[in-house]
C-alpha cells in the first residue's frame, strides 16, 4: 500500500487553504483487522491525510524551496465524531492558521457525506529539500498547479 | 491582554506538558524533559499564537531558562509587572 493519502486537490490558496479528496477504495489491507466484519479507516490514517493535505498548501508557498518540505511535527488536538467506511469520498479542508520560516500551524478536518467526521490542529515544521531522494515531487500537488496554469492561458487565450 | 507572573508559569507548563510545581523563574532547559527541539517548536508555535509574538532567531538562542522567557514576554508588553 503507498502511503498517499490525497487523490486529488479540489481547491487551494497556497499558504492559506485547501480542499482535496480521498477515497479509500476497500481493497487495503488493513481493513481486515480494522475490523473484521466492519471496516472503518483507522484514525490515525485520517490525522495522516488531513497532514499531507495541509503540508501541501504549506509546500505550495512560493518560499517553500528554501524553508523545505512541511513536516509533521506535533498533533495537538485531534477528534473523531464518526466512521469512515470502504469506498467513502472524504473531503480533506485545512487553514493554515500561521505559517513561518520555522514552524506553521493548521486547522484540518475530514467530511464524508457533508458531515464532519473528524479534525484535527496539526504543527509542522520543515526539512530541506535536500533530505529527499533527487528528483523527488509531489505529483497531486504538481497536478493541480499544472491544470490551474493551463487554465489561466486558456483564460487569457 | 498581559499576563501575571503566575499565569506565564502556568502558561509555560501547560506548553511543555510539565507539572506546573515543577516550574518556577529559576527553572532551566536542561531541566524540563519536554524543553527539546520540540519543546522549541511548540513554544514558538505557543507565543505566535497565544501572544502574537513571532520570535527572532536571537530570542530563541536566548531562551535557556523560564526567566528567559518571562523577559521575552516583559520586552513584548506581555508581562504584567505585579507577580
Amino acid at each position: 500500500m503507498r502511503f498517499l493519502f490525497v487523490d486529488r486537490i479540489l481547491d487551494m490558496v497556497p499558504g492559506k487553504s485547501i480542499k482535496a479528496e480521498h477515497t479509500f477504495a476497500g481493497g487495503e489491507d488493513f481493513f481486515q483487522d480494522h475490523f473484521p466484519g466492519f471496516p472503518v479507516v483507522p484514525g490515525v490514517l485520517l490525522t495522516e491525510m488531513m497532514g499531507q493535505t495541509a503540508a501541501k498548501c504549506l509546500d505550495a508557498e512560493s518560499r517553500a524551496k528554501q524553508r523545505g518540505k512541511a513536516m509533521l511535527a506535533q498533533i495537538r488536538s485531534a477528534s473523531f465524531r464518526d466512521w469512515v467506511r470502504p469506498d467513502e469520498n472524504a473531503i480533506i479542508k485545512a487553514e493554515i492558521k500561521s505559517s513561518q520560516s520555522k514552524f506553521a500551524t493548521a486547522v484540518c478536518s475530514v467530511e464524508v457525506r457533508g458531515r464532519r467526521v473528524c479534525s484535527a490542529e496539526i504543527l509542522f515544521s520543515f526539512l530541506s529539500l535536500e533530505n529527499f531522494a533527487p528528483g523527488y515531487h509531489d505529483e497531486v500537488l504538481e497536478a493541480f498547479l499544472s491544470a490551474r496554469e493551463r487554465g489561466k492561458e486558456q483564460g487569457n487565450g | 491582554m498581559a499576563k501575571s507572573t503566575t499565569e506565564i508559569l502556568a502558561w509555560v507548563a501547560q506548553v511543555f506538558e510539565a507539572p506546573v510545581e515543577k516550574i518556577s523563574l529559576e527553572t532551566k532547559m536542561g531541566q524540563i524533559d519536554n524543553w527539546d527541539s520540540m519543546g522549541v517548536l511548540t513554544l514558538m508555535a505557543r507565543m505566535d499564537e497565544d501572544f502574537q509574538i513571532l520570535l527572532t532567531e536571537e530570542e530563541i538562542e536566548q531562551m535557556r531558562s523560564v526567566q528567559d522567557i518571562l523577559d521575552v514576554l516583559r520586552k513584548h508588553g506581555q508581562l504584567e509587572d505585579k507577580p
